[in-house]
């Protein structure tokens, strides 16, 4: 079977940027084109456009033909947009891998953008509310933050999870995110500041929560026989894993134990031959500071309900255990649904090439990747390898 | 170019509740007169929610509406002080629950009326409130007992 590689990266700034979703993935294809010299646009078979909201937040359909024009492709075998709410970035490149390895596509761009500040914050959180069932669920003012809100509860309820352990969370990944020019809260937090932040959707204040983010990120994906034509450092993808399991929120089949992860993490381990103890890094997808406890108890780094510990303990900062959303994750970076996943990837990637500042450097051969989407009713899991 | 016109949105969150909109239309009709109910499979006899026109277990597609409880208890809940959507940002804080029905195995999420989040814990009792809208809509949600 071919062997699919990340070969080139590319970011935008992300923030409440005064551009729009074309200009965003203009940026993000400038940065990967500039690290990718070596490639002749016309090779680019394929396009990916991950992308969450567009038609709502844009008021754009169909967006692939217009991202392939902004970035001067001709797509001639796949092109094609991959929306799967805030697991659109990932599905892109899952995708990607898909066409790749089946011989489809040669060289794939891949993109994930979205622009989200609009003058109308109503407005935003509407399209937001509409990733859940509008009609059962949204239609009760349910939206992400009151829902991972729910989840939160229902976890310090049965295993005793604290409000200071949540916010440990949002003060290590504000530490990562203090390093990071890409990022949109590229600033340091105290655990007292996170828990005296604006009340949200209690036990959840506003520093336990993602923000809402324009930005954009790009990948170039091939097969490893192509790969060392662009790069000394081709990242390997060697597992995926992707699982899904209900809709509506009561039909989920927890609330506070993620089977869809387990699942997906055990599908992309097996798949790599590696275990989450093999790992040297990780992003997991701390869209709320509740999130990336449970990720850490549901990928099997610690017992179930001893989230809150691993992290006060310092096991998933630089030194411990397993370095966690080293770029400062989706609480520093704040969260444009679809460019998510793929700026995951590129931080491993960058990390594996020894791109990043010194202070977040960590390096390794190994790096996991979790992207998930909805009321956590999907989760996208990646193991990556470093070549060279 | 005029001038911007004033935009008439076709969707709001609330179900379009018309026979001529959906299939399920029986189920807004019961809840105007006070009755929360779903379907249940005639088929395999497996109730679901939301109500269904075609039953996801066993493919049949001839369903009896039956009555779910009207009490219930908090299995979980929070309350929405900022970030609400269109057409709610003026109800905020409003409080928004995980409610488990009393003697049926179904949870249903609704909004608390009458209720602070403050005053509230998991386990509390509640019970259906018909909330009905302008236009004749109606939605379902719970109060505290």
């Amino acid at each position: 079977m071919r062997k699919v590689a990340i070969v080139g990266t590319g970011l935008t700034k992300w923030g409440v940027r005064g551009a729009t979703y074309k200009e965003l993935v203009q940026e993000a294809g400038k940065d990967l084109f500039d690290d990718v010299p070596n490639l002749d646009k016309p090779e680019v078979d394929s396009l990916f456009v991950g992308s969450a909201l567009v038609d709502r937040l844009a008021f754009q359909a169909y967006p692939a033909p217009i991202v392939a024009e902004q970035l001067g492709l001709k797509p001639s075998r796949m092109a094609m947009r991959t929306e799967m709410a805030c697991v659109s970035g990932q599905s892109a490149i899952r995708v990607a891998y898909a066409s790749i390895v089946s011989g489809l596509s040669d060289v794939a761009v891949v993109v994930g953008a979205e622009k989200m500040n609009l003058p109308s914050m109503a407005e935003v959180q509407s399209s937001m509310a509409c990733v859940l069932d509008r009609e059962w669920d949204g239609v009760n003012g349910l939206n992400a933050p009151p829902y991972f809100a729910l989840v939160a509860q229902r976890h310090m309820h049965e295993y005793g999870t604290t409000e200071e352990q949540m916010a440990e969370v949002s003060v290590k990944n504000h530490d990562h995110a203090a390093t990071n020019p890409y990022a949109h809260f590229p600033k340091r937090v105290t655990k007292e500041k996170v828990l005296g932040s604006t009340r949200i959707a209690p036990p959840l204040k506003l520093l336990d929560c993602s923000g809402i983010t324009d930005g954009a990120a790009a990948v170039l994906m091939t097969h490893g026989d192509a790969a060392k034509r662009f790069t000394d450092t081709p990242v390997f993808i060697e597992g995926l894993g992707q699982a899904q399991s209900g809709s509506l929120v009561v039909n989920l089949e927890s609330l506070t134990t993620w089977l869809p992860l387990k699942r997906a993490a055990a599908d992309a381990f097996k798949m790599a031959g590696v275990t989450v103890h093999d790992m040297d890094l990780a992003e997991t997808h701390d869209c709320f500071t509740i999130s990336e406890i449970m990720e850490y108890e549901d990928l099997g780094l610690c017992g179930k309900g001893e989230g809150g510990t691993y992290v006060t303990e310092g096991q998933s900062r630089i030194g411990g255990e397993l370095p966690t959303n080293l770029r400062g994750g989706l609480l520093g970076c704040g969260h444009p649904l679809g460019a998510t996943g793929v700026a995951q990837a590129i931080e491993v990637t960058r990390q594996f090439r020894a791109q990043v500042p010194q202070e977040r450097y960590v390096g390794g051969d190994w790096g996991l990747c979790h992207n998930l989407s909805g009321n956590a009713n999907n989760h996208a899991v990646m193991v990556l390898h470093r070549g060279g | 170019m005029g001038e911007p016109q004033e935009t008439h949105f076709a969707f709001d969150f609330v179900p379009l509740q018309s026979p001529d909109q959906t299939r399920i239309f029986p189920f807004y009709e019961n809840l105007k007169k006070g009755r929360l109910t779903t379907t249940r499979c005639k088929g395999c006899g497996a109730t679901h929610w939301q109500p269904r026109v075609v039953c996801p277990d066993c493919n049949g597609d001839e369903m009896d509406w039956v009555d779910l409880p009207a009490n219930g208890k908090l299995f979980a809940f929070t309350a929405v002080y900022a970030g609400a959507p269109l057409g709610m940002e003026r109800d905020v804080p409003f409080v928004v629950a995980v409610v488990e029905l009393d003697g049926a195995p179904m949870k249903v999420v609704a909004r608390i009326d009458d209720a602070k989040y403050e005053d509230l814990k998991i386990g509390d009792p509640v019970r259906l409130k018909v909330h009905e809208l302008a236009d004749g809509r109606v939605w379902f949600r719970f109060v505290p007992t």
